[in-house]
């Protein structure tokens, strides 16, 4: 029964899993442009974008002519509320993995720390599973790991502070300087990546067990959806 | 524009058809038309032959005394049918209505169904052998009277009665009486106060078909009442009264075309009044079935 | 500084528990017969009083059948028969020594086709009071009831013509006003809004909202729309084959109308709502 109707929520949800896909290459593609000060890479990263932006905005007409036209409720209606946000939070981390493409641009020429690139590369891999475990959970409608995402952050977030404590110690060299400050924003936008993944589960969390969850810490203040 | 695959245009088999629908028209046309000019024929020659009878002393005086084909009129004999059948639908009323009630409303379908055979039954018997039933129970004890002719036309009427009662009951939607139910009305009450007044105009109607029916009987009123004197015009129910149908019997034995021309006469006024009351039934029927069916 | 976990139940709502309700009828293993062919099988549920209860659920799953136990109006047919135990504010409707007319002044129903009687406007609504002895201060009787259907402006001047001649929307709205007029404390709907238009739906279902005010309402619909917007509470009604192949209704799940078409927990309830089937 409703066989348009299933065709359409399941266009949706394909529609997502490409974006998530396009959002992860994208994630490795800025960690990969730190790594090697790759320019040429950076150019790529920015057209890609638009990639991701065109799936971006079908689901993002698709979803209130679903809702008007289909009336989802139960399941079906969290699905739908669950897409709708997933799809927000891809958009964002796209946004940011651009940011960390124009900032590597920026950084060029300028005087890099080993170690400082080093934990960028961790945090943004812990980032990159964060994604793929969310994704994963929401697909097989299943909320296992969303306690263990919730844990996964933290440590990300001590990272960037202890990131930039070390970025502050480096040195009075102006061009050094520079370079820490392009790094700290680099490091506040992974730190903004992982956020956004642990959202991903929560929706897949909420769409499991048809109750909203969050959480609130002391360093990042989350406003109810 | 190519040539379509089928053809569309006039055939032979096309023209036969066209003539038998003519001919199946004709006839049908025909069959009315014979027996509309069949009471066309009727009511002509009642009317011809009673004419020259006819004048105002015919309604309003009694017959006259001694042998006089002229003079006098049928006034007794009006009086006569007025009571008979007056008092026989004031008893057949009620008791058609209650048992269609009890049909409708009642009766387990077992109980129904024996019922209305019994009512068929009845309204099959030919109304003389009624006629003869009533003698023996009240006329050989007590003499001829009105009311006994009241009672053999109210066995009559009452399956008519009650069987087209029924049928204007059932016409009323369930739903009407589950709405009166629905608040807390008893279900007599809802009977009375939903169903019957909706079903007024049917009732009345079929009411009417059975007067007109009874008016015309001659064969129990034969036993029953036809002693009655046609000096005066005597409203006692208790004496025997002369009913128009006699009369018309009584007058049309008398050898002088006097008397033959009261007895058309008097056929022709009791066929008014059968004529009248029926057409009037049909139109209060259709415009009852309107108003239910809008 | 250690990261302070909490959860926070965002979607729980402040409402009345469950428990805190009155209840206005109790039914128990209600099972409802017609002849040898059960119909419903042990339904059990709770009636809240002045909130809206919808009942949903495929055709032929035994809602108008549960419906008119409420009300005593199943005795109609010959052949039924009810098992179980149905209380109406602590009283067994079908113990010995009750009268069923009296049940059906307290608990009145709406059909699902409108059944104005061929009267008047105002002989429709005082019909009622008139024969149940409530016949003092009959106007103003007829006028309140009117007003509470929603329908007083648009008759106020033509009480006495015939009701036949109003629209099916407006005949629905009187008869909800004859139902209320005789003061029942309970309004059963069998299907309201069925047979009318988008618009005069609308009008009815505004009128619901208004009418759980004063009376406890139980309304069956097969628009599960229409019970998500009305109703407080949802019961919905599935069908059951038995092994035999015969159909019967069960109750599959009753509870808060937000939480069955937002969370329902019996997968079948889920099906239907969703219009996976039914």
């Amino acid at each position: 029964m409703r066989d348009l109707y299933e065709v359409e929520l399941g266009e949706l949800e394909t529609l997502l899993r490409e974006e998530g896909e396009l959002v992860d290459r994208a994630i490795r593609g800025a960690l990969n442009a730190l790594a090697r000060d790759d320019l040429e890479l950076v150019d790529e990263l920015v057209a890609f974008d638009d990639e991701i932006d065109s799936r971006y905005l079908t689901i993002e007409q698709g979803i209130p002519s679903l809702l008007a036209r289909q009336t989802p409720v139960a399941s079906d209606l969290r699905l739908v509320l669950a897409i709708l946000y997933i799809n927000l939070h891809l958009e964002r981390i796209a946004d940011y993995c651009v940011t960390v493409a124009k900032l590597v641009k920026l950084a060029q020429g300028l005087p890099r720390d080993a170690g400082v690139l080093e934990a960028l590369a961790e945090m943004g891999e812990r980032c990159r599973e964060m994604l793929g475990t969310g994704l994963a959970d929401f697909h097989a409608r299943s909320a296992r790991n969303f306690e263990a995402l919730v844990d996964m952050d933290r440590p990300i977030d001590r990272a960037n502070r202890k990131l930039i404590d070390r970025l502050i110690a480096l040195g009075p060299d102006e061009a050094q300087r520079e370079w820490a400050m392009r790094m700290i924003l680099v490091s506040r936008c992974l730190e903004r990546v992982g956020d956004h993944a642990v959202d991903i589960g929560e929706q897949a969390a909420y769409l499991v067990r048809g109750r909203f969850e969050e959480f609130t810490d002391a360093s990042h203040k989350k406003s109810p959806k | 524009m190519t040539e379509p695959a089928f053809s569309l245009r006039t055939s032979g088999r096309l023209r036969r058809r066209q003539l038998v629908n003519r001919l199946m028209g004709a006839l049908a046309l025909g069959a009315a038309l014979l027996a509309v000019s069949v009471l066309a024929i009727v009511v002509i020659s009642v009317a011809s032959r009673g004419a020259s009878a006819l004048n105002l002393d015919f309604f309003t005086k009694n017959q006259a005394q001694g042998f006089n084909p002229t003079g006098g009129g049928i006034r007794f004999a009006i009086v006569g049918t007025g009571v008979i059948v007056g008092i026989a639908t004031l008893m057949a009323l009620p008791l058609g209505v209650m048992i269609a009630i009890f049909l409708s409303d009642l009766a387990s379908p077992r109980l129904a169904r024996v019922t209305r055979l019994a009512l068929d039954v009845t309204n099959g018997i030919p109304t003389i052998v009624i006629g003869i039933f009533v003698y023996t129970i009240v006329v050989a004890a007590h003499g001829q009277s009105a009311l006994a002719g009241s009672l053999a036309l109210a066995i009559i009427m009452v399956p008519l009665i009650a069987r087209s009662t029924e049928e204007v009951l059932l016409l009323i939607p369930t739903s009407q009486r589950e709405a009166s139910l629905a608040l807390g009305v008893s279900r007599w009450r809802t009977t009375f106060g939903i169903v019957i007044p909706s079903a007024m105009g049917g009732i009345l109607t079929g009411t009417t078909l059975a007067i007109a029916r009874a008016a015309g009987e001659t064969a129990p009123l034969l036993f029953l009442t036809s002693l009655g004197t046609s000096a005066t015009a005597d409203s006692n129910p208790l004496h025997p009264l002369q009913s128009m149908t006699y009369a018309i019997f009584n007058y049309s034995e008398q050898g002088d075309p006097g008397f033959q021309a009261k007895a058309w006469a008097t056929a022709f006024t009791l066929m008014c009044f059968v004529l009248v009351t029926s057409l009037g039934a049909k139109l209060g029927m259709a415009r009852y079935r309107k108003k239910m069916g809008g | 500084m250690e990261a302070i976990r909490t959860k926070i139940d965002v979607a729980g709502q402040e409402r009345l528990s469950t428990s805190e309700r009155e209840t206005v009828f109790e039914a128990r293993d209600i099972s409802v017969f017609y002849g040898d062919q059960r119909a419903i099988d042990k339904v059990s549920i709770d009636i809240y009083r002045r909130l809206v209860t919808a009942i949903i659920g495929p055709s032929g799953c035994g809602k108008s059948t549960f419906i008119r136990t409420l009300n005593r109006m199943t005795d109609l047919v010959p052949s039924a028969r009810l098992t179980g135990e149905l209380r109406y504010r602590g009283i067994d409707l079908y113990g010995p020594g009750v009268d069923a007319v009296e049940v059906r002044r307290r608990i009145g129903m709406v059909f699902q086709k409108p059944n104005p009687f061929p009267k008047s406007i105002y002989d429709n609504v005082a019909y009622g009071l008139r024969i149940l002895g409530m016949k003092k201060d009959l106007d103003e009787r007829v006028e309140k009831a009117l007003h509470s259907a929603a329908l007083w402006d648009e008759v106020k001047d033509r009480l006495k013509d015939s009701a036949l001649g109003l629209s099916g929307g407006q005949q629905q709205r009187l008869c909800i006003a004859r139902a209320i007029a005789v003061e029942p404390e309970v309004i059963l709907l069998d299907e309201p809004a069925s047979a009318l238009d988008p618009i005069a739906t609308s009008a009815i279902e505004d009128l619901m909202h208004e009418l759980k005010r004063d009376f406890t309402i139980v309304i069956v619909t097969h628009n599960m729309q229409q019970a998500a917007r009305v109703a407080d509470m949802t019961a919905f009604f599935g069908l059951n084959v038995t092994p035999k192949g015969s159909r019967e209704g069960i109750l599959v799940e009753y509870d808060n109308t937000e939480k069955i078409f937002t969370n329902p927990s019996d997968k079948r309830t889920e099906g239907y709502v969703t219009g996976r089937f039914g």
